[in-house]
């Protein structure tokens, strides 16, 4: 891919990105209840200089419900991001450094976290736990745990036995010098970009799942997009707005979020190399 | 040799390639022939063109815009056929550039070469851990191309040809080797195995294309001995390609001295090994760079 | 030794590693349960339970005795097939006979949609050839058409076909109007495969196999030996698709967890009878065992398929074996 079309998805996918990311940000400081917002006589509008994505079925602004639902994951895709890297990059490093049983332990664990279907266990985890979205965030960040830790172990494993790194190790740099900042930060950064983003994909995913399925997610009349496109089920074929926006917002996200991480990796290692 | 139409006769042919610092020419006007029989060297340093004009005649040449002007003439039966016939039809001027229409021109090539590969010619690349096919045996391999050779052999005749090949090409424990994978086999066994593949397809013309690249010092030379050593048995039409002026003397009856992508000399090996005409300056710096002694024929 | 032997002994090698996995993602499931805050009896058994129910949860489960040996006693139990009895969605029955023709359904449907999502995403790569203008052109789009969640790609079908004929779209009440084109008979398919559509378009899976596909094809189309191939006049359609198959494999594996948590959704979304819509349904009536025997079931068949890919790379490749891996 030349450099036009990096620039070029890099602006369009970092804007989704930056927009989304600045309306997390100020979400929690624009008051909303959703309560005083129903208003029977203003159902199922279209879009309209009042209200720029149409009203639902309770005549509540969609633009703005739309706006808050970022809070059900914006937070936790953060947190669960954060961890999942932080863990995966670190149990990566020791399972690619380490020799004997602590990398035959590190690998075996993660390849028991990594045969649970993802989905299935989370449901299972709310079954028994009905838990908060941020438990169900790190839930999520364990079960990516293995694939950032596999693909840095492959890594370090590979880099390992590179002429400059052995080189290092020959002038007497420390290990975990080597390993945090040469091999970590310097050789993995593109990767653990784009698991990481990957990881918020999937944390709004879940959310906007389990709101969508409407038992363990956020609850009415808090807005989420996944229980706004649940709509769908009262609307029937009635109205198309209530649902159309939070699952073109939801799709735009995610692939905006995936797409972002992506390139922008794929820029890190072109500068890298 | 004068009445006689050569086998292959490239005239003229130039190719080139774009890159982030617009287009080069990597190919330039290079023209040469090669009489049924005969073996050819081509020696040059890499970056040379020597192996993109094998490419070529192989109809091999990846990479954008690709061959752009001259021909090449194999002789097939009694005729000509030009491999670059069609080239002009994919031309076409844009401002001050020529521009290539590739994919109309890779599939003029793939139509025209389809019927010649392997029947008029075929080849031994470098790296010949990566020639193999990965997943099959090195008999499979060879007996897929005696099967294309004489495709009316029933499967046991095959079988034992295949093993009678890797016996030519100088293999101990042909038998084992026959259902060994390429993985299981050191370069030097993988580069013979590859040699048997071509020669068992029994093209008009074999070229090897810096086959000894990549090898061990004393593989390399075993290498050549097994090429020497199947050219005494049967006289066969080759173009060997090296950057090793030795192995290109040992082996060729003429060579051809390539750099920058232009031929500087055009010599018999002969002329070369006893030091008679003059020689082109780039030419007797290899001369005296490889140190041969005087008069040294082999 | 003989490549039969060492191939057989790597299977068992792999296969003794499965359980080993089977046995740890199971003791996982048992000490999730585990840790239900307070009772966990409570938490896992439906309001109003009675008493004598509740004892036999208790020692279905093993929760009368330590994380430890509660857990062997009940994958003792669970080994020989007997996942306790269903609480609500079918009181009484075995749960394994509510579960396993729930979940064949959904092994058919997510098997198919990855099988048919191949075989678009090789013809794909081989409509749109080498150009890759073209192929640039098209990324953008189809990143952002294929990040879709396949249950908002289901949503969205749902919807459209509401809207296009006029009924909804589930398997139980579907009646086609007269003009439609596909035969009345196929009308309890029909939601199949719309949810197959859903899963092949959700998710990015068709796009991660397309890129997969294009990927390989082109690093095999250059691969020297391809050359050497063409070379000798042999046709090269074989051994690029022997080649591009172990990759492909891999990536299948990979892909499985994903898909099965789509089917989930999807299932549930076309109130398809398969094991997805039964987790949701036994989770939100809160049919335990119902819940934890379907978990075992998607885990046993994440573990079984992987060890299935690694057992035909070993037969496929013989790479594999060598390295003793």
């Amino acid at each position: 891919m030349g450099d036009k079309h990096l620039r070029a998805g890099l602006i369009a996918s970092g804007t989704v990105v930056a927009l989304v990311l600045l309306v997390g940000i100020i979400s929690p400081f624009v008051p909303y209840d959703p309560a005083e917002a129903v208003n029977y006589d203003q159902q199922l509008q279209p879009p309209s200089m009042a209200h720029i994505f149409g009203t639902d079925g309770q005549g509540r602004d969609v633009a703005m419900r739309v706006l808050k639902g970022t809070e059900a994951f914006f937070l936790p895709g953060l947190f669960a991001a954060a961890l999942a890297t932080l863990l995966g990059a670190l149990s990566g490093a020791v399972a690619g450094y380490a020799e004997g049983w602590l990398r035959t332990g590190v690998i075996g664990t993660m390849q028991l976290i990594d045969t649970l279907p993802r989905l299935v266990y989370i449901i299972l985890v709310c079954t028994i736990l009905n838990p908060s979205i941020y438990l169900i965030a790190f839930v999520a960040a364990i079960l990516f745990v293995p694939s950032i830790a596999t693909v840095i172990r492959r890594r370090v494993e590979a880099l390992g036995s590179e002429d400059y790194i052995l080189a290092h190790v020959a002038h007497g740099f420390r290990p975990v010098r080597i390993l945090l900042y040469h091999i970590l930060w310097l050789q993995c950064r593109p990767m653990l970009i784009r698991q990481a983003t990957y990881v918020f994909g999937y944390v709004l995913f879940v959310e906007v799942a389990l709101s969508y399925l409407g038992d363990y997610g956020m609850q009415e009349p808090l807005p989420s997009w996944g229980n706004m496109v649940a709509q769908t089920r009262e609307l029937g074929g009635a109205g198309i707005w209530p649902w159309a926006f939070p699952a073109v917002a939801i799709v735009l996200t995610i692939s905006a979020f995936l797409a972002f991480g992506n390139l922008l990796a794929r820029a890190d290692e072109e500068e890298v190399r | 040799m004068s009445a006689e139409l050569p086998l292959l006769s490239v005239q003229d042919l130039v190719i080139e390639f774009d890159t982030r610092q617009g287009r080069r020419r990597v190919v330039d006007q290079v023209s040469f022939d090669l009489a049924p029989g005969e073996v050819l060297g081509i020696l040059g340093e890499s970056g040379s063109g020597k192996t993109m004009t094998t490419m070529a005649v192989l109809g091999l040449v990846a990479g954008e815009p690709g061959v752009m002007g001259g021909s090449i003439k194999l002789l097939d039966g009694e005729q000509q056929v030009d491999l670059l016939s069609d080239l002009d039809g994919v031309l076409s001027r844009k401002g001050d550039r020529v521009v290539k229409n590739g994919r109309k021109w890779r599939r003029t090539v793939h139509k025209r070469m389809q019927p010649l590969w392997g029947r008029m010619m075929t080849a031994v690349f470098q790296n010949p851990r990566h020639s193999l096919d990965p997943l099959m045996t090195v008999g499979a391999q060879v007996e897929e191309s005696i099967e294309l050779a004489l495709p009316d052999l029933a499967a046991d005749a095959v079988a034992a040809k295949a093993v009678d090949w890797l016996d030519r090409v100088q293999m101990n424990q042909p038998q084992r080797v026959h259902g060994s994978y390429p993985h299981e086999l050191s370069g030097g066994m993988c580069q013979r195995a590859m040699i048997a593949v071509a020669l068992a397809r029994r093209p008009k013309l074999l070229i090897a294309d810096e086959p000894t690249t990549g090898l061990d010092t004393t593989v390399r030379a075993e290498i050549v001995e097994l090429f020497r050593a199947l050219l005494e048995e049967e006289r066969r039409s080759m173009m060997y390609i090296s950057h090793d002026i030795r192995e290109v003397l040992y082996l060729a009856d003429r060579v051809i001295v390539m750099k920058g992508g232009k031929v500087v000399e055009t010599e018999t090996a002969d002329n070369l090994r006893l030091g008679r005409g003059t020689r082109a300056d780039y030419t007797a710096m290899l001369l005296s760079a490889a140190d041969l002694p005087t008069g040294a024929a082999a | 030794m003989s490549r039969a032997a060492r191939l057989a002994i790597a299977a068992l090698r792999r296969a003794a590693g499965g359980l080993l996995l089977l046995v740890g993602a199971t003791f996982v499931i048992y000490i999730t349960i585990r840790s239900a805050p307070g009772d966990a009896i409570d938490a896992i058994s439906p309001m109003g339970t009675p008493p004598d129910v509740k004892a036999r949860l208790m020692a279905e489960f093993g929760l009368d005795r330590d994380p430890f040996t509660g857990y062997l006693a009940w994958l003792v139990r669970s080994l020989t097939g007997d996942f306790g009895e269903s609480l609500v969605f079918s009181p009484g029955a075995p749960v394994m006979e509510v579960a396993l023709p729930a979940f064949g359904r959904t092994l058919l449907l997510s098997a198919s949609a990855l099988v048919v999502c191949l075989i678009l995403a090789v013809l794909a790569s081989l409509l749109l050839g080498e150009s890759s203008r073209r192929q640039q052109l098209l990324t953008g789009p189809l990143y952002v058409a294929t990040a879709a969640p396949s249950f908002v790609v289901a949503v969205v079908f749902a919807q459209v076909v509401n809207w296009a004929v006029n009924v909804y779209l589930v398997q139980n009440d579907y009646v086609p109007p007269m003009w439609y084109p596909i035969p009345i008979y196929t009308e309890s398919l029909m939601p199949y495969v719309f949810a197959g559509f859903a899963l092949i378009a959700g998710d990015g899976l068709f796009m991660d196999f397309f890129n997969a596909v294009r990927a390989e094809l082109t690093a095999l189309r250059n691969a020297q030996f391809i050359a050497a191939v063409k070379a000798k006049g042999a046709r090269t359609v074989g051994h690029i698709a022997r080649n591009m198959f172990m990759p492909l494999l891999s990536g299948y594996a990979a892909r499985l967890p994903i898909v099965l948590g789509g089917v989930v959704i999807v299932e549930y979304i076309f109130t398809l009878d398969g094991g997805g819509y039964l987790l949701l349904e036994a989770s939100r009536e809160r049919d335990f065992p119902v819940v934890v025997g379907i978990s075992v079931l998607f885990t046993a068949t994440i573990i079984g398929m992987n060890l299935l890919a690694d057992i035909v790379r070993a037969v496929i490749d013989p790479r594999e074996v060598a390295h003793g891996g």
